[in-house]
């Protein structure tokens, strides 16, 4: 009899730790779910803050880039206008005198540059450049006006 | 009798407990799956302005010495006698200007294209 009673009590005993430790093994499983979400967003996080400071470290490269480009241009633009200057003023140069003494040579020589001029203005609008533009790299070859603007590859020497 | 019944029971048991400990894990877990669509701005997509075409003029040096002779051949060629003129100093003004002008022109038409090609990308920055 009481035997009967020791051995019901072990199974009702065994079946209470089974059904407890079945609980507890499901608590487990739905925090680990819970775990899981958490780490999928946390990396999900992680990898969209990464794409934010990948292009935000490109923008900054840009923007530098953008800045060296408009900085080359603006040393270009003066030295475009100190070289007309020097044209006029070269060696104590007086283009007047010069245009008494030689009427024809300078009148050729102010509608060739006016020619220039005017094609330097057709490039600063956003014209295309013609082959003989973009192949000259000689002075002879160049439109002085604007050499920089007009013949890219055209590097400049004494 | 009772014991073999006994066996037979924690049998049932440790069959049942093993079920249940692995019973869900069946096929494994779902992955919960996050979506972040962005939905980026509409392009502008404006035209770059078009490039001026530049009509050529004709400069005439006159002095004291050839002025009839200029104002002869113009009546020759139908071309009413009459000139606006410059002096020497001034053309170097005028040629100045108009030396900024360009450059000026150039500069907003860069800025321009470096604002296109940093908001909208490489592809839409050329000209």
């Amino acid at each position: 009899m009481i035997l009967g009673k020791i051995k019901m009590l072990i199974t009702v005993l065994m079946i209470a730790g089974v059904a407890g430790a079945s609980l507890y093994v499901m608590k487990l499983r739905s925090d680990n779910a819970i775990l899981k979400a958490n780490q999928t967003k946390l990396e999900t996080a992680i990898t969209e803050q990464n794409k934010v400071l990948e292009q935000q470290k490109k923008d900054f490269s840009a923007i530098l880039e953008s800045n060296k480009k408009l900085n080359q241009l603006v040393t270009t633009f003066k030295k475009d206008l100190q070289d007309l200057d020097k044209r006029f003023t070269k060696k104590n140069r007086d283009i007047g005198k010069l245009a008494l003494q030689r009427t024809k040579s300078i009148e050729r020589i102010v509608n060739k540059g006016g020619k220039n001029a005017a094609r330097c203005i057709e490039l600063a609008s956003g014209a295309e450049h013609t082959e003989e533009e973009l192949k000259a790299t000689l002075k002879s070859q160049i439109n002085p006006e604007c050499p920089a603007l007009a013949n890219p590859n055209f590097v400049h020497y004494e | 009798m009772q014991i073999q019944i006994l066996y037979t029971m924690n049998k049932i048991l440790a069959i049942i407990s093993i079920l249940l400990l692995t019973g869900c894990s069946i096929g494994g877990e779902k992955k919960i799956k996050i979506f972040s669509v962005e939905q980026p701005r509409e392009k502008l997509n404006y035209e770059m302005p078009t490039p001026l075409q530049m009509q050529e003029i004709f400069w005439h040096i006159i002095t004291s010495e050839n002025a009839e002779e200029v104002f002869k051949k113009l009546e020759e060629a139908g071309i009413d006698p009459v000139l606006f003129g410059i002096t020497d100093k001034d053309f170097q003004v005028l040629a100045r200007n108009f030396a900024q002008i360009r450059q000026k022109l150039q500069e907003t038409n860069n800025l321009l294209q470096e604002y296109k090609k940093y908001y909208e990308g490489e592809n839409n920055g050329k000209m």
